[in-house]
């Protein structure tokens, strides 16, 4: 009878447990078995999804860590094709003023890319975006593809005019979150420009405030912030450029919130980020670029209080400084400044 | 103390005799609704069917029986030959990446399906996270 009265007060709990879960629900829990699956079926291809989602998802317990597979399997088996998404930006660059050629190199574009995925696993963002939502959709899971504006140190924000990103929005326990697999997947080598695998946690269930600095969706609702902090395209344009890093060491990016400040010699500047995780201060610096030379920089003053960094500078000199900051030896964010005398 | 204690094995034998009432009730209503559709069902049946994209047919188009783990791939001149034999009622899905999932339900007098697949009309873009240091256009 206690057994039974147990199992009771267990299937109760089980209910309670599921109204009022939350984000903090998931930083306990632990991905090993979700990763090693997904590790497990590496050499699987994509001609048959529905076989591929029921693999990687049958033997997981809870939705997020069924997600989890899925998304771990796509980031660690998918690779970015620099060379198509060269091309796909050229076009649409060329086209972007004719609607009718716009639509047909896309619907030819698209074939393309789909049988690319398809028999190379290379794509671009969308047949990331498209993969994890679709074989989460067979394990039903709801999962949406977000399109929009992604910024990164290499987009010419002037010429951002049409959309450039695809992300994903996935439904657990009653509540969107979101999550970036394209970026995640890996980075393209430095030298030889050839995509490398190096799977970044950061973009998994990623805050939305962080996500907002270098994420722009066409849709209102999957900016998961609250309304009165949207940005407008103009202000998110002006946004500070976050690198794949800050998403693996940050929580908030709180100040600067522009990339560019023009400035006096001697003005204090501020900079405050919320970390994931407790640092020394001796690993956090600048890097500071004039235009001829680099110099490594040790700001005035650091602290780190509950997680909370805070950063003080001024310039000495008048120029224009692009300013880098490192975290142990990773590039978290670039700022510009125009110091005048 | 003993009455106390019975007392409570009475409430939770009450509590638990509902769940399982529940349960049972609602097994109850499937295997009556699997009944009246196998009345309703002819003889099973070989199912064959050709897949396009409206021009050409589609190779390696995954066909599933709903609910099951029963399926194929459709051959290069998108033909395929369901490996089980199915009944009127059950449903099969088609999915092909970059292409709209199709539910199709077996009817009555279903042995050939003809099937059109529809692109999923998806506007296909990337940027690419170099990361690359920034570095600003300057004149000089």
């Amino acid at each position: 009878m206690f057994l039974l009265k147990r199992s009771l007060f267990l299937l109760l709990l089980c209910f309670t447990y599921q109204s009022y879960a939350q984000i903090s629900d998931f930083a306990h829990k632990d991905f090993k078995k979700a990763d090693s699956i997904a590790q497990a079926y590496k050499d699987e291809g994509l001609q048959n999804l529905t076989e591929l989602s029921r693999k990687l998802t049958s033997n997981l317990d809870t939705d997020v860590e069924r997600f989890r597979a899925i998304y771990k399997w796509v980031c660690n088996n998918i690779s970015n094709d620099y060379n198509l998404y060269l091309r796909n930006k050229h076009k649409r660059d060329r086209f972007k003023n004719d609607s009718l050629k716009l639509k047909n190199w896309n619907d030819e574009f698209r074939k393309k890319l789909f049988k690319k995925l398809l028999k190379q696993q290379k794509t671009i963002c969308t047949g990331y975006a498209y993969l994890v939502s679709e074989l989460s959709r067979l394990a039903d899971i709801k999962c949406d593809i977000v399109q929009g504006y992604g910024r990164v140190s290499t987009t010419d924000i002037e010429k951002l005019t049409l959309p450039n990103h695809s992300w994903n929005a996935v439904w657990l326990n009653s509540k969107w979150y979101l999550c970036d697999p394209t970026w995640a997947s890996g980075i393209p080598d430095p030298e030889t420009n050839r995509f490398t695998f190096y799977y970044n946690d950061g973009f998994f269930l990623a805050k939305p405030e962080l996500f907002a600095v270098n994420h722009f969706p066409l849709e209102n609702k999957y900016w998961l912030i609250d309304e009165s902090k949207i940005p407008t395209f103009k202000n998110f344009k002006a946004s500070p450029i976050i690198y794949g890093n800050a998403y693996k060491n940050l929580e908030l990016h709180i100040a600067p919130n522009q990339m560019h400040k023009d400035i006096r010699k001697f003005e204090n500047i501020t900079f405050e980020y919320k970390l994931k995780d407790n640092i020394k201060t001796e690993n956090v610096r600048f890097l500071i670029d004039n235009g001829s030379s680099q110099l490594k920089v040790k700001p005035n003053s650091i602290s780190i209080k509950d997680k909370l960094l805070k950063i003080e500078f001024q310039f000495k000199y008048s120029g224009f400084y692009d300013v880098h900051l490192y975290i142990a030896d990773e590039l978290i964010s670039t700022y510009t400044f125009d110091v005048k005398g | 103390m003993k009455t106390q204690l019975t007392l409570t094995q009475r409430q939770s034998f009450k509590a638990l005799s509902f769940v399982l009432f529940m349960m049972l009730t609602s097994l109850n209503f499937s295997s009556v609704y699997g009944q009246t559709t196998n009345e309703v069902a002819s003889s099973e049946r070989t199912i064959k069917g050709v897949v396009t994209d409206g021009k050409t047919p589609l190779e390696s188009v995954n066909v599933i029986q709903k609910g099951t783990r029963n399926g194929t791939v459709t051959n290069k001149a998108g033909e395929f030959t369901f490996p089980k034999k199915l009944k009127t009622g059950d449903v099969l899905i088609f999915s092909y990446l970059g292409y709209v999932d199709q539910e199709i339900e077996i009817k009555e007098d279903t042995t050939f399906i003809t099937l059109e697949l529809s692109e999923d009309l998806i506007e296909m873009i990337g940027a690419l996270d170099t990361g690359k240091p920034y570095k600003s256009k300057r004149k000089n």
